[in-house]
């Protein structure tokens, strides 16, 4: 479990990036972080595995003080995947990008090959295995990268702005990969994104920021339905529930804390079937 | 990266924010030419008197004192070098010197925007071409160093730790951060050469500048101050008046 207590973050200019932050994360939850430019997602990013410490305040991992551990031993917990992969990319071989984090993380001789070959094939990789990466597509290095971190197994996985430059396959495929790491894997997943549309269809917790602080904390389908809250953290409404909305205002029968098209056709199969009855 | 805090430059409305910078040029070549020629511990002082009032007045000491912590280990490495294989004397005169010339810099970078030092270049004649890249260069130096941090906390979260094993093993432990930070240098070099080409960059043999420096009185003022008293000093070093510093 991640727990955060009243996490305050000063940055050295002075720049107040978290005003109290508090959040509970369960293993094998699912949540996204929102929030518009400068609300202070990436800095609470940075404090699940000690790149940053708190101000003020406390992060636990597993029961963990952040500030007590370095980051390398933080990172077997937690895998940060950041946004950019030419920012982490520098090995001759996809293969040895991924044993550079393995040794790093202190894994043994003998368990890093098999550790390799099952994130490749995870990842679709293995064809890459020796290739540079410097070689490889946008895509397909943003997929190195990922594997980069994955193949370490930590049980907390952040990802920052994961969909940002991806078309519509590559983020279907992001999406199902994340599906199977917190069902089957029984990992939790933190996603950091703007993408209200990835984030209504796939995840089912949502956290908005603004300011330093959170604005609110529920089911997905709560959060981004809520006018309020969409305007206070520079988002817009997932084009379902705005429809959903202009229903509900013609009938209200109809709900409107409605985000993707799962909940739609159930919401419609009730409303049919009680028209029938 | 607060090394790079001094060399950053911050836009403030001070005597010395607003001197042309070929007059803050030619402080900064008298200040330095000064920290070089004298290797003795008073004269070295009195430049950095000098140095931390001009600096004072554009109300820099903060970022200045950045700099100066940034470069507190060379400062030690060189002090220690030289203590031990020269002389206690010789060490403390080193960093002085190393001081003194650290600050005239930080002087120049921090008032003067790069923008018109490139202008400043142009006007005194220096090819286009050349006094362009100059500028560029030093606009990208906050950029890189932002960069370079935000690697090291992706190296970081694959585990590196840069302070780990010996002296060898720690200078390898730099690698993972040098080469993307190198290839997105290059990256970015391609990507900045197309946008200038498309902006028609080089089109015209030559060009009209819509800023023109203009020198004002008190640029004369502090020009004819400063090469009169490099002057005095070039005499008394190596020529007539010996007596006055020794």
């Amino acid at each position: 479990m991640i727990e955060i207590e009243n996490l305050w973050y000063v940055y050295e200019s002075g720049f107040t990036a978290l005003k109290g932050v508090s959040i509970r994360i369960s293993n094998g939850e699912y949540l996204a972080i929102m929030g518009k430019n400068g609300a202070g997602k990436t800095t609470l990013a940075k404090h699940l595995n000690g790149l940053l410490k708190p101000t003020r305040g406390y992060v636990l991992i597993d029961g963990m003080d952040t500030r007590d551990y370095s980051v390398a031993q933080l990172s077997r917990k937690v895998g940060y995947v950041f946004q950019n992969p030419d920012r982490f990319l520098f090995a001759e071989s996809v293969e040895k990008e991924l044993m550079f984090t393995l040794k790093n993380l202190g894994f043994s001789e003998s368990e890093i090959p098999s550790l390799i070959t099952r994130t490749l094939n995870d990842l679709n990789l293995s064809q890459f295995r020796n290739r540079s990466p410097f070689s490889l597509s946008g895509g397909e290095r943003r997929r190195v990268a990922l594997a980069a971190i994955l193949c370490a197994n930590p049980d907390y996985i952040v990802l920052d702005e994961p969909t940002v430059g991806q078309d519509f396959y590559e983020k279907e495929r992001l999406a199902a990969l994340l599906e199977r790491l917190n069902k089957k894997d029984r990992r939790a997943v933190i996603v950091i994104s703007h993408d209200v549309e990835f984030v209504a269809d796939h995840i089912p917790r949502t956290i908005t920021m603004s300011d330093g602080l959170i604005v609110s904390d529920g089911p997905t389908n709560k959060v981004l339905t809520n006018q309020l809250i969409i305007e206070r953290s520079n988002l817009k409404l997932p084009q379902i529930s705005e429809l959903f909305t202009l229903l509900h205002e013609k009938n209200s029968h109809i709900p409107r804390d409605i985000v993707n098209i799962e909940q739609a056709l159930e919401a419609f199969n009730k409303l049919t079937s009680s028209r029938k009855r | 990266m607060s090394v790079f805090e001094s060399f950053k430059y911050k836009r403030k409305d001070t005597f010395i924010h607003n001197l042309d910078p070929r007059t803050k040029l030619i402080m900064v070549i008298v200040l330095s030419a000064v920290s070089l020629m004298f290797f003795e511990i008073v004269p070295l002082l009195i430049i950095l008197v000098i140095n931390t009032i001009l600096i004072a007045i554009a109300k820099s000491l903060r970022e200045w004192y950045y700099t100066l912590k940034g470069l507190l280990y060379l400062l030690i490495l060189v002090f220690v070098f030289n203590y031990f294989l020269v002389s206690p004397i010789f060490g403390i005169i080193t960093v002085l010197r190393l001081l003194a010339l650290a600050s005239s810099f930080s002087v120049f970078f921090l008032t003067v925007h790069p923008d018109d030092l490139t202008q400043a270049l142009i006007q005194m004649k220096i090819p286009f071409d050349y006094a362009f890249s100059l500028s560029l260069a030093i606009r990208f130096v906050p950029t890189i160093a932002q960069e370079s941090q935000s690697i090291m906390d992706a190296q970081m979260s694959r585990g590196l730790e840069l302070q780990k094993g010996s002296l060898i093993q720690k200078a390898r432990n730099y690698l993972p951060i040098l080469v993307p930070l190198i290839v997105n240098s290059i990256r970015r070099a391609l990507q900045i050469a197309e946008s200038l080409e498309s902006r028609g960059f080089g089109a015209e043999e030559k060009r009209t500048y819509l800023y023109e420096l203009k020198m004002r009185f008190s640029d004369y003022l502090v020009i004819c101050l400063f090469l009169a008293s490099f002057l005095l000093l070039l005499l008394d070093r190596y020529f007539l008046l010996q007596y006055l510093f020794s």
